[in-house]
């Protein structure tokens, strides 16, 4: 291949310039090859994911009661607030990625690390759910030993054939996979913020940033999900 | 060289505050007993939110044939696995009712013929 | 076309091979032909661990009474067995390997989208494998390659370990289907259309689309497997509510069409082969191509007659049983085009095209046995006896293993710039088809009376029939190790390969043995079908003008 290959994209003055790949001959061909690869990376989240949801209807299925009056002991309120934060951070990140779209530094940089403040209150509900479950036993089947407040109503559901802790399985498996993507997301936004301080995304290449946009609104996308499943439990 | 679109932060402002009504949806309708039609009504506002995080937050709008493409098909086999677990589970014992019996089943604990350390 | 020059080696030239040398020039490379070397020799390496652990089998299996083993060591080494051929040999084999060496030049591309990728993809294979290989400190595994609940949570070998392994080999399969259906889409050379791609090309597209959408589930299965143990979360277990029957669901989700992630770039190593070596285009191009991509999607549909024992509803077993059948079409369509390549073709009995006649028979059994299998009455009597371990042989090793060989004799001239010896490829190939049969003919028999598969001991009458399989077995193994001493012989002192040694008109061959680094001299633009054999003849006479 020859030389006249490697050429950088258009770069705005005080950013840092993007040279194309060697094996590209455009930059459209290496934008769109980088693309098309991270859907289908997309896709094979939506597969993992989906073997969960699987699970989920599997078990809905075979213990609807107990679905139901498990359901009700989460608190739907901090479900519906942390659906709000991660959609309030879908929305920040979708304008950081129109920031750096248009060569915009610090609305970028501003963007994206409200995103992660957003994602880290997510993780902070989260964590006073969890706590707040750990509190009072209702934990996957090993762990199983409800004695709050909800025992009670736990054991006259066992008694009628219910399964409460395959709930909590589910639901500490689900949110739990949910939440590893959300740290991750996290820290890879980050990591490109301070890519964005220093100028190395600006028109002429932000396709990290729309990347890892893409990721984070499909994190979101799972938890959409996710709370009506769990948190009102149709 | 290198058409690219961006959106409009007025559009982008407008499918914020419609995700946001349709949680509020969400939780409304959760309150409503439609039957056995309540994993529909759910699952149907779910995949309204869906749509639009992929067509507007997601771009797909303007993106190739080919990725939407391949993100449609991942749902489209993953409603496979749905599809025919649903059909076995839903239809066992059909005609042989002993097929349903359930081993005896034990709560929380997990006795130790089954934990192992590897 | 660049017209390269057919007959003119310039043995000064740099190739990829000696454009620069060292640790990191192989294992930090980017370029997708020393990465796909890389795979051929580790594939193989695994190739031959898991054939040692198939020799041990047979061994013990000599006498009814079992030779070597305890009952509970011969569960750990036909699990070892299987998890080192299906997961660290085959489904990386094909597509991993040759698909890496052969696919980007193939589309007259310098390289695949995504390098980096492979090299990670590369990477992700060696630390699964490590993963496998280290277990064995705790001792092997004995959960059988499918892992069923309950037992493999309470088993208590490291199934882990093994299983971790597994997860990260799983996200190598995926990250090399995703390079090839990106490379696939975006970087074929100018004139290179969908309909002018090799049919290797598409039938490891179409692996690559099984790679992407079936291996996550198998992910999400393993995970679930791994927490079950390290937290006990009892989905898979009927003692806690749970359903086993779930965890076959989504085993075999995957599992099934990782079947085909095995046989599909096989039966896109045999296209190529046959064609080039019987000098004719393929017969009913685009409908080979095409139930590639039948054969894809119809692999999601069937997974259940992997369960037709295992307490499915008589609904999903008559649903599976019968969706079943429809695999036979595109399979047939392929088998039949490729007789149709044959017929009246210019047939030079070259070494890769001797392999290829042995997976064209070896084929036609394993796939008509798999009809036998779907039937859904039969199957009862047949679930689990040694009939469905010859039919899966018959398919993943007598099929993919030999397409596998048939394809490295195709493009070893090319990648390694060596030829091998002709005479010893063809004994030992003859070798392979001779002892495959010999090992698996006799396992149908054995297998259509009921000796049920995984036993350590087995009734005295079948003890002839176990003896064949096991003379077999070495026949096989002696035709394997004669293939590998040629092909490092080819390596120290071979002969100087041709920059086109077959003849053929697909794009790979179109530069210098080896190839170099971008693969081409000069960028490529293709102006004609593919499969045009009419090139050749008016190269060779414009070169005697």
């Amino acid at each position: 291949m020859s030389d006249a290959h490697s050429h950088a994209t258009p770069t705005p003055t005080g950013f840092v310039p993007h040279n194309v790949a060697h094996h590209f001959k455009t930059w459209e061909q290496e934008f769109q090859a980088a693309k098309l690869g991270f859907w289908l990376f997309l896709a094979t989240e939506v597969l993992l994911f989906g073997g969960l949801f699987a699970a989920y209807i599997y078990y809905h299925g075979a213990y609807p009661e107990t679905f139901k009056v498990c359901g009700e002991m989460l608190s739907w309120k901090l479900g519906a607030l942390n659906t709000s934060v991660l959609l309030l951070s879908s929305w920040t990140m979708a304008m950081g990625v129109r920031a750096a779209q248009l060569s915009k530094k610090t609305a970028c940089f501003n963007w994206l690390i409200i995103t992660v403040l957003c994602g880290g209150a997510f993780m902070v509900v989260k964590y006073f759910e969890y706590s707040a479950k750990i509190e009072h036993g209702t934990l996957p089947t090993a762990w199983f030993h409800p004695h709050g407040p909800e025992a009670e109503v736990l054991n006259a559901l066992i008694a009628n054939g219910g399964q409460p802790s395959m709930f909590f399985s589910i639901y500490f498996t689900m949110t739990g996979l949910h939440g590893v993507h959300v740290l991750g997301g996290m820290v890879v936004i980050t990591w490109y913020a301070i890519g964005v301080a220093r100028g190395r995304y600006h028109s002429g290449h932000y396709l990290p940033i729309d990347l890892v946009g893409l990721y984070w609104h499909i994190v979101d996308i799972i938890w959409i999900f996710l709370f009506p499943l769990l948190y009102l439990v149709p | 060289m290198h058409v690219s679109h961006v959106s409009s932060a007025g559009t982008l402002l407008k499918v914020l505050v419609a995700l946001l009504i349709l949680t509020i949806i969400t939780v409304a309708v959760s309150r409503v007993d439609f039957g056995g039609a309540n994993l529909f009504v759910a699952m149907f506002i779910a995949v309204i939110k869906l749509s639009l995080v992929m067509i507007w937050f997601m771009h797909l709008k303007h993106d190739t044939a080919t990725n939407i493409l391949f993100i449609l098909s991942s749902f489209v086999f993953l409603s496979l696995l749905f599809l025919f677990t649903i059909a076995d589970w839903s239809t066992r014992g059909d005609t042989d009712p002993t097929l349903t019996q359930r081993a005896p089943v034990t709560q929380g604990v997990y006795p130790s013929s089954l934990r192992s350390d590897h | 076309m660049t017209a390269t020059a057919v007959n003119v080696p310039t043995p000064t030239a740099k190739h990829y091979l000696n454009i620069s040398s060292g640790f990191w020039s192989w294992f930090g490379t980017l370029d997708h032909k020393r990465i796909g070397l890389m795979y051929l020799i580790g594939t193989t390496l695994a190739f031959l661990v898991g054939g040692l652990f198939a020799l041990l089998i047979r061994t013990h299996l000599w006498e009814h009474t079992g030779m070597l083993f305890e009952p509970g060591t011969y569960n750990q080494v036909f699990t070892l067995h299987g998890v080192f051929m299906v997961f660290v040999f085959i489904i990386p084999a094909i597509p991993a390997a040759l698909g890496n060496l052969a696919l980007p030049g193939m589309l007259g591309a310098p390289d695949v989208a995504l390098p980096r990728l492979n090299l990670v993809s590369f990477y992700l294979w060696m630390i699964g494998t490590v993963f496998i290989v280290v277990s064995l400190v705790w001792g092997a595994v004995d959960t059988g390659w499918t892992f069923y609940t309950p037992y493999s949570a309470q088993s208590a070998t490291p199934v882990i370990a093994v299983g971790t392994g597994i997860f990260i080999l799983g996200f190598s399969s995926i990250f090399t289907g995703l390079n090839f259906i990106v490379t696939t889409h975006k970087m074929r050379a100018p004139g290179m259309t969908w309909f002018r791609m090799p049919l290797f090309v598409w039938a490891i597209y179409a692996t690559a689309l099984l790679q992407v959408l079936a291996t996550p589930v198998l992910g999400i299965t393993l995970l679930l497997l791994v927490f079950e143990r390290l937290y006990h979360i009892g989905i898979f277990l009927p003692e806690f509510g749970g359903d086993a029957v779930l965890f076959q669901h989504f085993f075999w989700f995957y599992s099934h069409p990782a079947v085909y992630i095995m046989i599909l770039p096989a039966m896109g190593v045999i296209s190529d082969v046959i064609s080039v070596h019987a000098r004719k285009p393929v017969f009913g191009y685009r409908m080979v191509a095409y139930s590639s991509l039948a054969i894809a999607i119809i692999s999601f549909l069937v997974w259940g007659h992997h369960m037709f024992t295992s307490g499915q509803s008589e609904f999903a077993l008559m649903a599976f049983s019968f969706l079943t059948f429809f695999v036979g079409i595109p399979s047939a369509i392929k088998v039949f085009n490729w007789v149709g390549t044959i017929w009246k073709g210019s047939i030079a009995m070259n070494a890769p095209m001797l392999y290829a006649m042995s997976f064209l028979i070896i084929f036609v059994i394993g796939g008509l046995t798999g009809i036998f299998l779907g039937a859904l009455s039969l199957d009862i009597h047949l679930h689990d006896t040694y009939y469905v371990v010859a039919h899966f042989h018959y398919v993943m090793m007598g099929s993919t293993a030999v397409a596998f060989f048939a394809g490295v004799h195709h493009w070893w001239p090319k990648f390694t710039g060596k030829m091998y010896s002709e005479f010893w490829a063809k004994v030992a190939g003859t070798l392979i088809f001779i002892g495959f049969n010999a090992t698996f003919l006799p396992q149908f028999v054995m297998g259509s009376q009921g000796m049920p598969r995984r036993y350590a001991t087995y009734l005295e009458k079948w003890e002839g029939y176990h003896q064949a399989s096991t003379i077999g077995a070495f026949v096989l193994a002696i035709g394997v190790g004669m293939m590998i001493v040629y092909f490092v012989h080819s390596l120290i002192a071979g002969e100087k390969a041709k920059a086109n040694q077959w003849g053929a008109v697909t794009l790979e061959w179109d530069s210098p043995s080896p190839p170099p680094l971008y693969n081409f001299e000069k960028d490529p633009v293709v102006t004609r079908e593919v499969y045009d054999y009419s090139v050749l003849t008016h190269k060779a006479e414009s070169h005697r003008a």
